[in-house]
């Protein structure tokens, strides 16, 4: 069983994007509710114990729909609150140029916090290569090397070929050779990549922003398929937190009248692959989710997903 | 912004691992650097090219389809093709390797290696990074499983490579290392323009593409080596990561142009070293492309993701050698096995010996143009 706590932004601004104080607002009260602790700094301590901590940011489509910056400014402001040294914490990505064009500062410097590509002098991948299943790959250093724990933040999107791009997708940017492993609707690769050590053991918290949801269209940016659920999803189980991912996917595209991804030849598989490699949990009925909407007031109250 | 590096800084940027292949030869390279750039600089890149692809069409449901090579990546905006060097933008299909070589050397023809042309010649030789497949034997797979902006790129649009070759007498460009088929574009225009200025090019090639790229592309082409990874279809799919069909489609349609035309197959201990397959395998170019296509036979050594297998025993080479030759191919050789008797060229007719060989060097050509010097047999091939 695996818990996943979706909150939903039910204020005057739903529909709009969210600045920094929203973001930490949600997250406290998401992390609160995962963790079952009413301190905020003890539920950050349950999900991440100490060291240096990764925001692995996805910034594929720039500025137009990549990982929001205020979203790892909030999440930034509830770590540092929690003790963690603003130094301590690395928003990272494949480049320097994706982070830029997303609206990211570049930081590699030893004050404040850092934010860099794999591609920053003298952090590139692994010299040896992680193995698991199907996926032969190197990894990032910024994971191997530089942080002890990693949240992973991707935003959802639909994908072209996977059908869903979410956590386990996010990861294809944690790798030096993701072109070669889009075969088969991504599976057995997105789980067989998010099982490669460290990614594994590394990733202890998944936040996916769905705030604005690309439904259709994906993994680029296309306006004509942008909605809003104006969540996030938030969990210790990558797969769980997909899983809930998808059901969000599938219902704007239903609402908007588009059929399901099966329907397109776009099952997502690699979910249930994941699950047999023990990364977590993709059946339903085996997720524990509570979803709370939070109002302008900081008034919560418990909803259903969809 | 492109960086622009001095001399010295270039040449410490090689040795942190622009291309592995460099490092046995730097001595050349110097003398590249010199004499065609006043001993200044080379431009190095880390901006990606934005060259409008070929060979591709926009999707009615939105995206591109690549029609380069047999995989016909589907995608969609900012997404990247199986090679990983080309990407859609908007839906206009970008090669971002056009003019951005990451490996450059001066190499023996006889090092691609081509047997039957124009021996002890030299070619100047580039790769980009990328590849259509994924060979888990392959040599160079630090550029070739790798994204342009992973590799350390040169700036060298097609005339300075021309020039390049003018400039140092090489007769001959080469595209290979990684896979040629990837930057086609670059390619292409490289050999129109060496043609313009009597420069040669060789494609060095896994033969994985079209059969419409490969008819444009082969009027500007003087000799192709494809590396037949097997002859079994089963093979393709497990270690290379393609198919066999399109590759011999490809071998007839060279063979049919009349440009020149060797094979090598790599022989992996287990994997590929039957004696049934070297049966097949020479019972099939006996068939499609002719006895007097060459051959070569070459030792793997453990690299990439094949580190657990052994060097390719010699036994196993002569054995395929033996084997072919009874099938009656006549020009076989064994490659990656310094100073064996089969790294040289032998008259079909008469046996004299006609190129030899002892690694890349040449020590003896007993050819007057195309003929046995002692029995007058025309021998194929350019020389």
């Amino acid at each position: 069983m695996s818990s996943v706590c979706v909150i939903k932004y039910a204020g005057k601004n739903k529909g709009k994007q969210l600045a920094s104080e929203k973001y930490q607002q949600l997250l406290e009260i998401g992390l609160k509710t995962l963790s079952g602790e009413s301190k905020i700094s003890d539920a950050v301590r349950k999900f991440i114990p100490s060291g240096v901590i990764g925001m692995k940011v996805n910034c594929l489509t720039r500025n137009l729909n990549s990982t929001p910056v205020p979203l790892t400014d909030g999440l930034t402001k509830i770590l540092t609150n929690t003790g963690i040294d603003d130094n301590n914490i690395v928003i990272w990505e494949r480049t320097n140029r994706e982070l830029e064009q997303a609206g990211f500062d570049l930081n590699a410097s030893s004050f404040g916090r850092r934010c860099l590509g794999t591609d920053t002098n003298g952090i590139g991948y692994s010299a040896d290569f992680y193995t698991s299943g199907e996926v032969n790959s190197l990894v990032s250093r910024v994971m191997t090397d530089l942080v002890d724990f990693n949240i992973n933040l991707p935003i959802l999107k639909d994908h072209s070929i996977a059908g869903l791009s979410a956590c386990l997708k996010n990861m294809y940017g944690a790798i030096n050779n993701p072109n070669k492993f889009h075969d088969n609707n991504c599976d057995p690769f997105a789980a067989d990549i998010s099982n490669l050590e460290p990614i594994r053991s590394k990733n202890r918290l998944s936040i996916i922003d769905a705030i604005r949801v690309q439904y259709n269209g994906g993994p680029g940016y296309d306006s004509r398929y942008l909605g809003f659920y104006n969540g996030l999803i938030i969990s210790t189980d990558p797969v769980a937190a997909d899983r809930i991912g998808l059901e969000i996917l599938e219902h704007l595209r239903k609402i908007n009248k588009l059929p399901t991804l099966k329907q397109t030849e776009r099952e997502v598989k690699y979910l249930r692959t994941a699950e047999q490699l023990g990364l977590g949990v993709a059946s339903r009925k085996n997720i524990d989710l509570k979803v709370i909407a939070v109002d302008d007031t900081g008034q919560q109250s418990e909803v259903e997903l969809l | 912004m492109n960086n622009k590096l001095k001399r010295r800084s270039f040449l410490k940027c090689l040795g942190c691992g622009t291309a592995a292949m460099l490092a046995p030869q730097t001595g050349i390279l110097p003398e590249i650097i010199g004499g065609v750039q006043n001993a200044c600089a080379f431009d190095y890149s880390t901006e990606l090219s934005s060259v409008e692809a070929r060979f591709y069409k926009k999707l009615e449901t939105g995206g591109i389809e690549c029609g380069l090579c047999p995989r016909h990546c589907r995608i969609t905006d900012m997404e990247r093709g199986y090679c990983g060097v080309r990407e859609n933008r908007s839906d206009v299909y970008r090669t971002l390797v056009y003019g951005l070589p990451c490996a450059i050397n001066i190499d023996p023809i006889e090092k691609k290696p081509l047997f039957h042309f124009y021996p002890g010649t030299s070619a100047f030789s580039l790769a980009t990074a990328g590849c259509n497949v994924n060979c888990k034997f392959c040599q160079n797979w630090d550029i070739s499983q790798s994204r342009p902006e992973q590799t350390n790129n040169l700036v060298l649009p097609p005339k300075e490579v021309v020039n390049i070759a003018l400039q140092r007498k090489v007769p001959t460009i080469a595209y290979t290392y990684s896979e040629p088929v990837i930057f086609y574009e670059y390619m292409y225009d490289i050999a129109k323009l060496g043609h313009k200025n009597s420069v040669k090019s060789v494609m060095i090639s896994n033969g994985y593409i079209e059969e419409q790229p490969m008819a444009d592309l082969l009027p500007h082409l003087d000799a192709i080596k494809i590396d037949l990874k097997s002859i079994r279809e089963d093979y393709y799919k497990k270690t290379v990561n393609g198919e066999l069909k399109p590759v011999l489609d490809r071998l007839i349609q060279i063979k049919n142009a009349g440009v020149w035309l060797e094979i090598v197959f790599l022989v992996v201990p287990t994997l590929n070293d039957s004696d049934d397959e070297f049966k097949e395998l020479a019972g099939w170019i006996k068939n499609y492309l002719g006895v007097d296509t060459p051959l070569h036979y070459s030792r793997f050594h453990p690299q990439y993701l094949l580190k657990n297998l052994p060097m390719t025993p010699e036994k196993t080479l002569q054995n395929a050698y033996d084997i072919s030759r009874a099938e009656g191919l006549e020009y076989v050789y064994l490659g990656n096995l310094p100073l064996h008797p089969a790294e040289s060229t032998y008259c079909p007719g008469c046996g004299e010996i006609l190129v030899e060989r002892k690694g890349y060097n040449i020590s003896k050509i007993n050819l007057v143009g195309n003929l046995c010097q002692k029995c007058k047999r025309e021998i194929p091939g350019l020389f």
